[in-house]
């Protein structure tokens, strides 16, 4: 590793102030678990890291009760999939940072860090593109609000410049279901294959809302508009979520990897997409896609 | 590389190190303190071999730049038995045949004391889950995952004392 | 005076119901050291002066060495010494001898070792490393074995002329004939993977000379004994002054039982440098350098007759060995084992062809070709009752071998618990998967993310056999082990061993069976397992000897402890030795009139001018033999364990994951010394066994490993394992101590047949690729259902 200074500012304005001294050079750090192995391989070598987790006005996220949620980029994988209201208000959130690396991990690793690292099978940043999430961003030109699917530029590389932090996601509050399901060898501990997110909501019987989004299957988490656009407005017929996920697997753009072949992902694509509609379908209304009991 | 002063304690005892900021909890530990039970098994935080338990919460010590962990408590393997006696966690591993290397067993040990610690009433699907980032090669992690149930049976047996237990039983004058 | 014994001692029955200390589930002697934290590894060996070391290896696959410069490496801070190829003493090592610590002149695998650096600390040596200049000149290298074998292929060794380094020919019987003679023939080829050992503990050694000049070095060796030679040949030294420590081992599968160029590199390291030399892998060096399984493409021919009866097999195995050769290399004698005698073949011809590449270093992984080869065997012994309709579990039944029995390869079988291994598997057949141990609901949600849509999961349940060596396995010129038994004035017995604890075991299994020996209590036992200058010769930990072997050695060292104890007693007690016995720590008279503590006759004895001491001294020899070079027939073991699996799964045909629910392990170990451990040997094996199935493979392109970390190298979890009952059928070995027959390996060589046998008792399709990934299971669907 080559060495670097070591930061750990308690003020917001003092981290904006390490940034504008070091430029590109200085990296922020809270959990460290994606960036401390990129650097221990010689992938990244910063000369400042920046430690965020004592800065005082990223701590005190308002963690509201209000509409829409704000979700702190602070808060830990084990928090996220622990937390009680987490799980009653978002649950498909917590169920995807429950199947991510191990326990330990999750102690450490945040909400901030996995979608800044901008893995294209970042399971967080499949369910937030569908929940709509919407990021928060300082820096000292102020704050911005970015929608998630604008966030991701390919792998490794987000909207963010050099200067820039992540404050967290507004999440609207959801209407409807969201699911998220992640194909991977293992019980848990692996990289998805593919992960999958829905989250839909339907009024008497026809699809209002419907997002369906997509992991390691681009060079970024993309959502399916095309299986979107197939459900829109329509009742969620066996034959409709048919469509639906065969679409999804179209617009998929995945690659041969190490993990899986393109052919393999992309037929993974159409599977998860067929279940998720399912299983969301049947948690809405109890009864299943519209024509099954 | 310039070394920077990080003061944490660990085990109950404050320490002071001089750290090299590109040192892990898991360097500093086996390093300048001398704390060797802790191992390091993969250095990439996918092996559980170097679970410590910091400010109550268990981690990867490999994963973790030590001087973030200025003014944290960190409990190690070396904390866990009192004058002594083996805790409950580690007897059960000897008694049910869950070590047999033993490299895995202090990170098992730690994040097993994590798992029952946040759920005392953990069942043996909680617990395969809970241990799920800590590798063994040898066990098979079957009588592992038995030892921590009766270690969980027994740690829930015996009720905690309260202060007004305390007061109770010196009023009382028995034992 | 010691006392030998080929001939199987009957003393040790010792009448079952009278053992105290043997067949116990005790706790393992070094477990409260482990448990604490404070047991010492390789890795936590400190001395002074110590120095860390790096090696830097090859950037390419086959090159030549044009230039080396250390000039400016050597100018760093903290550097005490470096060695290259012009270090290299003359002499070549290896089995093949085919290896030098450093590569001066070619290049001829990845993980070829250059130059070595040791500084004062490891960041240190790195920089150095990385300042170190080589020129190479990169040449066409050749990366599969088929390749490696065409004409005009490179040469890994080109002083050899060829990449073929040995073909092992095998045949019992007239196949030919008998193929004519059965009913169904059939045939498939396999493609097996390369696997890693992945002890949670990587490779490590300290080095260090004495002011005398003699080497001693802290190593995780399975084999202290060859070891020492070995080195001691590579480094152009006397054995005499090699010393070899072993501390507490962080598991081994079959990584320590070679020399390894990290070792005399080590030791060179600590000449130059004056001081004592660390090198410890990191995990990726581990995936990286370490030694791996040979990966082998099979093709393979099986008959039977509609009566149930198998006419003949025929193997043929080609075997990517990599750049040098290992002890690894003698795999397809235990794949021709289980190709020749699993089961009862009347003819079979087996061939296989070891060959060289560019490709990764093998060497010996736990199993050694069984869980190979009992996956092809198995797989056809299967389709061979499919295709004569009968039933999967009967026709293995039906075949299995039998006590007493000798196969036409010449292995005596003495013990043999096959059948009831395969009974205690029927009467669980039908059995139910406990909710707790489960723990997951039948159908519907997956708590890890999935979701099993159960129209879409079909179960299957499939049965595999294995057949291992249990009573040592002589493919070396000795199988021996020595021990010997010291008892001192506080009736405290100190059983020194040549064999090694890696883990599994061995030093509470040996100290369980002094213990019975003497009348002792476990507390009162302590075991030695290190130190060459100390413990007796034993030829290493390996095939699943230990038990067997040093297990004898062990027995009758007590034994000879035991008589000159009861000598002394039977002077102080006015009677005779055969009127006395040692219990709970006493000498008592078997009318039960007179006891003296053990300890008082221990002092008694040597406590008068003509005094002795009580050593008692052991070895153990097996009464095998040497495989016959030219035909590979003879008695390789003293003793056969057997086992048979039973593997109850359920396939998602939508993503083809394969989830194993349950798994059965019946084994016929002989006798469990230590009934725990030896459960946890079969369940830890299962684990390796299960990866092997599903999950676990070394990805190599062109030499280079693609994954080299925990991330894409999956090993099973605690979440992903099955529900496991192991089944332990005793049959009293009439050669082991105690009847006890070995069982390191077993746990794992026939899980990956049961797994693929009932993935197509679940689906209708048949893997003959390893692991079988949720992709390959769902392209082998496709395949059959036409799409």
């Amino acid at each position: 590793m080559r060495p670097f200074e070591y930061f750990a500012p308690e003020s917001l304005a003092d981290t904006l102030q390490i940034f504008s001294d070091f430029g590109p050079e200085a990296r922020p750090i809270a959990g460290g678990t994606d960036l401390v192995l990129q650097m221990r391989m010689g992938e990244l070598a910063p000369r400042a890291l920046v430690n965020l987790t004592r800065v005082a006005e990223l701590r005190g996220s308002p963690t509201s009760d209000g509409f829409p949620y704000f979700l702190s980029a602070l808060t830990t994988l084990q928090k996220l999939c622990q937390s009680e209201s987490m799980r009653m208000r978002f649950p498909a959130l917590a169920e995807a940072a429950a199947t991510m690396a191990s326990g330990q991990v999750r102690n450490l690793a945040t909400v901030g860090g996995n979608l800044c690292n901008a893995a294209p099978s970042a399971d967080l940043a499949a369910i937030l593109l569908a929940l709509g999430a919407i990021a928060r961003v300082v820096g000292p030109r102020g704050e911005r609000r970015i929608p998630l699917e604008g966030f991701f530029l390919g792998p490794g590389r987000t909207v963010l410049a050099s200067d820039e932090l992540l404050l967290g996601l507004e999440i609207p509050d959801p209407v409807g279901h969201s699911v998220y399901l992640k194909h991977s060898l293992r019980a848990c501990m692996d990289i998805a294959i593919v992960g999958v997110a829905v989250s839909l909501h339907r009024v008497d019987g026809r699809c209002a809302s419907a997002s369906i989004a997509m992991g390691a299957v681009a060079p970024t988490p993309i959502r399916a508009s095309a299986a979107e656009a197939e459900l829109a407005g329509e009742r969620l017929t066996p034959d409709r979520i048919e469509r639906a996920a065969r679409a999804a697997a179209a617009e998929s753009r995945p690659i041969d990897d190490m993990r899986a072949s393109a052919w393999y992902r992309r037929r993974m694509v159409e599977v998860l997409t067929r279940r998720a509609l399912t299983s969301v379908a049947e948690a809405e209304t109890g009864s299943g896609p519209n024509g099954l009991l | 590389m310039h070394r920077q002063p990080l003061a944490l304690n660990v085990n109950g005892e404050p320490r002071q190190v001089l750290c090299d900021p590109r040192w892990s909890l898991l360097d500093v530990l086996r390093g300048p303190l001398a704390l060797r039970g802790t191992h390091r098994g993969c250095d990439t935080g996918r092996c559980g071999a170097c679970t410590v338990i910091l400010d109550h919460r268990s981690v990867p010590a490999c994963l973790l730049l030590a001087l973030s962990c200025e003014g944290s408590e960190v409990l190690t393997v070396e904390g866990l038995a009192t004058n002594g006696s083996l805790h409950p966690l580690q007897r059960a591993l000897v008694e049910h045949g869950g070590i047999q290397c033993g490299f895995c067993t202090p990170g098992m040990v730690m994040a097993a004391l994590a798992l029952l610690e946040r759920n005392p009433r953990a069942n043996s699907q909680d617990i395969r889950s809970g241990l799920a980032g800590n590798l063994c090669r040898c066990t098979g992690y079957v009588k592992i995952v038995e030892a921590v149930g009766a270690a969980a049976r027994e740690l829930a047996a015996v009720p905690a004392r309260t202060e007004r237990d305390e007061a109770a039983v010196a009023a009382s004058g028995s034992a | 005076m010691g006392a030998s014994r080929s001939d199987g001692d009957h003393g040790s029955r010792l009448a079952r119901d009278r053992q105290t200390v043997v067949g116990k589930r005790l706790p393992k002697l070094d477990a409260p050291e482990k448990a604490t934290g404070r047991a010492v590894y390789v890795h936590d060996v400190r001395l002074p002066g110590m120095l860390e070391a790096r090696i830097l290896y090859s950037r390419f696959a086959h090159a030549r060495i044009l230039n080396l410069d250390i000039e400016r490496a050597s100018r760093v801070p903290g550097v005490k010494a470096i060695v290259t190829g012009a270090d290299n003493p003359a002499a070549r090592f290896g089995y093949g001898k085919d290896n030098t610590p450093l590569k001066a002149d070619l290049v001829r695998s990845l993980r070829d070792e250059l130059a070595a650096v040791a500084a004062v600390d490891a960041d240190a040596a790195q920089e150095a490393l990385e300042l170190i200049e080589v020129e190479y000149e990169p040449l066409p290298g050749v990366f599969d074995a088929a390749a490696a074998l065409a004409e005009g292929a490179p040469l890994v060794h080109p002083e050899r002329g060829t990449n073929l380094f040995t073909t092992y020919e095998y045949e019992h019987g007239e196949p030919d004939e008998a193929a004519t003679d059965s009913d169904v023939v059939l045939e498939a080829s396999f493609s097996l993977p390369y696997v890693v050992h992945a002890a949670m503990e990587t490779s490590a050694i300290v080095a260090a000379f004495d002011s005398r000049g003699r080497l001693t070095i802290h190593s995780s060796t399975q084999i202290p004994f060859l070891l020492q030679r070995d080195l001691a040949e590579a480094l152009g030294l006397e054995g005499s002054d090699v010393r070899v420590l072993q501390p507490t081992i962080g598991g081994a599968f079959g990584r320590g039982l070679d020399i390894y160029p990290f070792e005399p590199i080590a030791a060179l390291l600590a000449r130059k440098s004056g001081r004592p030399v660390r090198i410890s892998f990191s995990r990726r060096e581990e995936f990286l350098a370490a030694p791996v399984r040979q990966p082998a493409q099979v093709h393979i021919r099986a008959g039977a007759r509609r009566d149930g009866s198998l006419t003949f097999r025929e193997a043929d195995a080609l075997l990517d060995i990599g750049a040098y050769v290992s002890w690894g290399t003698v795999t397809p004698l235990v794949m021709l084992e289980t190709t020749a005698s699993l089961y009862r073949v009347p003819h079979v011809r087996f061939r296989a062809r070891c060959v060289y590449t560019n490709n990764p270093v093998t060497g010996a992984v736990r199993g050694y070709g069984n869980p190979q080869s009992t996956f092809f065997v198995e797989t056809m012994m299967d389709r061979l009752a499919e295709a004569l309709g009968w039933d999967p579990l009967d026709f293995r039944m039906h075949n299995a071998n039998r006590p007493q029995e000798q196969t036409p390869q010449g292995l005596k079988i003495t013990s043999c618990g096959l059948k009831e291994c395969f009974e205690a598997l029927a009467s669980r057949r039908d059995g139910q998967l406990t909710s707790e141990s489960d723990g997951r609901s039948m159908e519907g949600s997956d708590p890890h993310g999935g979701l099993f849509a159960p129209s879409s999961t079909v179960r299957g349940i499939g049965f595999a056999a294995t057949l291992n060596v249990g009573g040592g396995a002589r493919i070396y010129r000795s199988d021996g082990c020595g021990a010997t038994v010291k008892v001192d004035d506080f009736g405290h017995a100190t059983l020194v061993t040549g064999s090694t604890e890696i883990g599994q075991g061995s030093e509470t299994a040996l100290a369980q069976m002094v213990a019975e020996v003497l009348g002792l209590p476990i507390e009162r036992v302590s075991v030695v397992n290190s130190d060459t200058d100390l413990k007796p010769w034993d030829v290493g930990v390996h095939a699943s000897r230990t038990t067997f072997i040093a297990g004898q050695a062990a027995y009758l060292a007590a034994l000879d402890a035991r008589r000159q104890i009861l000598e002394t007693a039977a002077e102080m007690l006015g009677t005779q030795p055969e009127q006395l016995v040692p219990r709970d720590g006493l000498i008592v008279s078997v009318d039960g009139a007179h006891s003296i503590p053990l300890g008082k006759a221990v002092r008694g004895r040597h406590f008068r001018p003509d005094g002795k001491i009580v050593v008692g001294e052991g070895w153990y020899d097996p009464p095998t033999s040497l495989v016959d070079k030219a035909s590979y027939k003879g008695n390789i073991s003293a003793a056969y364990s057997f086992g048979a699996q039973m593997a109850e799964v359920e396939v998602d045909r939508q993503t083809g994951k394969v989830r194993v629910l349950r798994l059965v392990c019946a084994h016929d170990i002989g006798r469990a010394i230590n009934p725990m451990a030896v459960e946890g040997q079969i369940e830890g094996g299962a684990q390796m066994g299960l990866g092997y199935a599903l999950t676990e493979e070394l990805i190599v392109k062109d030499g280079r490993v693609m994954n080299p970390d925990f991330a894409d190298y999956h090993l099973f979890t605690a979440a992903d394992m099955p529900q496991i009952e192991t089944v332990l059928i005793e049959t009293e070995d009439p050669l082991g101590p105690f009847g006890a027959k070995g069982v390191g390996e077993m746990g794992g060589t026939p899980t990956a047949a049961a797994v693929a046998n009932a993935i197509y008792d679940a689906l209708g399709v048949r893997l003959t690729t390893l692991p079988m990934t949720p992709e390959r299971v769902l392209q082998a669907l496709d395949r059959a259902e036409g799409r």
